[in-house]
């Protein structure tokens, strides 16, 4: 695919994403992963150290957290950060934007932030989520 | 602060009623005690802890659904547990307190609204983790600012994702209620292997489970299949002791027409309990269950 039609591809649904989100419609989230998978395509077309690679990444990554998908979010970053030719200026970047997430969290929990680890605990809602309730599915 | 969460693969077993009853006890010897009623499909616990008899309770809109949805809102300022909990009488004597925190204003019907809300807002199975993070946040809260001995919590009945959380994340120990036979044996046994196996927090210690046979009218059917359900349920869960026995047993609640319809087996009038088989088979259950509270 051509990265014009991808680009067109991600500004649609970012603006669908951000409608469903400001309606206050469940489905945003689901809306977000799909921004967050065409930003990681272009992301493989386009280089780290071009401006449009670096935009993708970092689109990627935060829209991987405003899905609620927070281990594809970490997931995403450490192998853009991990790429060979990926300035300084990404691995910061997408540094920032974990931090800021984590923040938020910290915020927003401030009672469970204070008696357990956010990121041990998101890890473990994951696994919850995954093995079904009393991990029975697994 | 202790979190002990009340759960029962199938429903009718007295699990509240046994909730309320260890909430009383506790509070009759001194201990500060908040009840939490995660049964949000059923809510009942203020009705079996008197909640509902207090004059606040009719214009009461507050209850964990409705702290739960505000929460979920990502508000910079969280409600005042106050405003979402009920502070009940303890019996005559005691030197202990007790607050509920109710599912919510249920049965009318702006809980079942709110109920409806909760499901939209905190989806327990959102990949973000923010339904079970914010059930961590209620349990940290509550033991930072009401500070109790012991959270008792009402978990759902079978196998559901808050029953889950409930039990195998807020709670140190659960007690799992099962009555005599096969079908809530089998249920029962599937669920404390699972707890026994499931990934817990750094900071946290293993889940205690203690099995309780509960309203028993008749010996438990006398086979192998189900003799070899309860030693399993025996080996993962902890058992009564009796002197003269190498092998510990199940805890034990008979059925008691009486004390099971008035509510009251502990804390209610002694003179019509003191004699009671479940009295005082609660008695002994609450002494196992809280060491440091007897």
């Amino acid at each position: 695919m051509e990265t014009d039609t991808l680009n067109s591809l991600v500004s649609g649904a970012i603006w669908r994403a951000e409608q469903l989100e400001a309606h206050g419609i469940g489905s945003a989230s689901q809306a977000w992963s799909e921004v967050s998978s065409l930003e990681e395509e272009l992301a493989k077309m386009l280089p780290a150290p071009e401006s449009e690679g670096r935009i993708a990444r970092r689109g990627a990554v935060r829209a991987a957290l405003k899905a609620g998908d927070y281990a594809r979010a970490h997931a995403l970053a450490e192998s853009y950060a991990a790429e060979g030719a990926a300035p300084e200026s990404l691995k910061a970047g997408l540094h920032k934007i974990l931090e800021e997430d984590a923040r938020a969290m910290k915020r927003r929990f401030r009672y469970a932030a204070k008696h357990h680890s956010l990121r041990e605990a998101r890890d473990l809602a994951r696994r919850f989520r995954e093995a079904g309730a009393f991990g029975l599915a697994a | 602060m202790e979190t002990v969460a009340f759960y029962s693969y199938k429903g009718g077993v007295g699990r509240s009623l046994l909730l309320a009853n260890a909430a009383r006890f506790l509070a009759t010897l001194g201990k500060g005690v908040v009840a939490l009623d995660f049964d949000f499909e059923a809510p009942g616990l203020h009705y079996k802890l008197g909640g509902v008899q207090s004059s606040d309770f009719p214009s009461f809109v507050g209850g964990a659904v409705p702290y739960l949805i505000a929460t979920a809102e990502g508000s910079t300022s969280p409600p005042p547990l106050e405003a979402h909990t009920i502070s009940l009488p303890v019996p005559t004597g005691a030197d202990g307190w007790l607050r509920l925190m109710p599912a919510g204003p249920a049965p009318h019907q702006k809980y079942w609204v709110a109920f409806k809300q909760l499901g939209e807002r905190l989806r327990l199975g959102d990949p973000s983790g923010q339904g079970f993070m914010a059930l961590l946040d209620l349990q940290a809260r509550i033991a930072d600012e009401l500070k109790p001995d012991y959270l008792l919590i009402d978990a759902r009945t079978g196998v559901t994702e808050l029953g889950g959380l409930a039990t195998t994340i807020l709670a140190d120990t659960v007690v799992c209620m099962l009555v005599a036979n096969q079908e809530s044996l089998d249920g029962t046994l599937t669920v404390v292997e699972a707890l026994k196996a499931a990934p817990r927090l750094a900071n946290q210690k293993p889940i205690r489970v203690v099995p309780v046979l509960s309203r028993t009218t008749a010996e438990p059917p006398d086979d192998e299949r189900f003799a070899s359900g309860v030693r399993r349920l025996l080996e993962l869960g902890e058992g009564k002791k009796s002197q003269g026995k190498n092998e510990p047993a199940l805890f034990v609640l008979p059925h008691d027409d009486v004390l099971g319809a008035s509510e009251r087996v502990v804390g209610g009038e002694r003179k019509a309990s003191a004699f009671s088989p479940l009295y005082k088979a609660c008695l002994e259950l609450f002494q196992t269950l809280f060491p440091s509270g007897a």
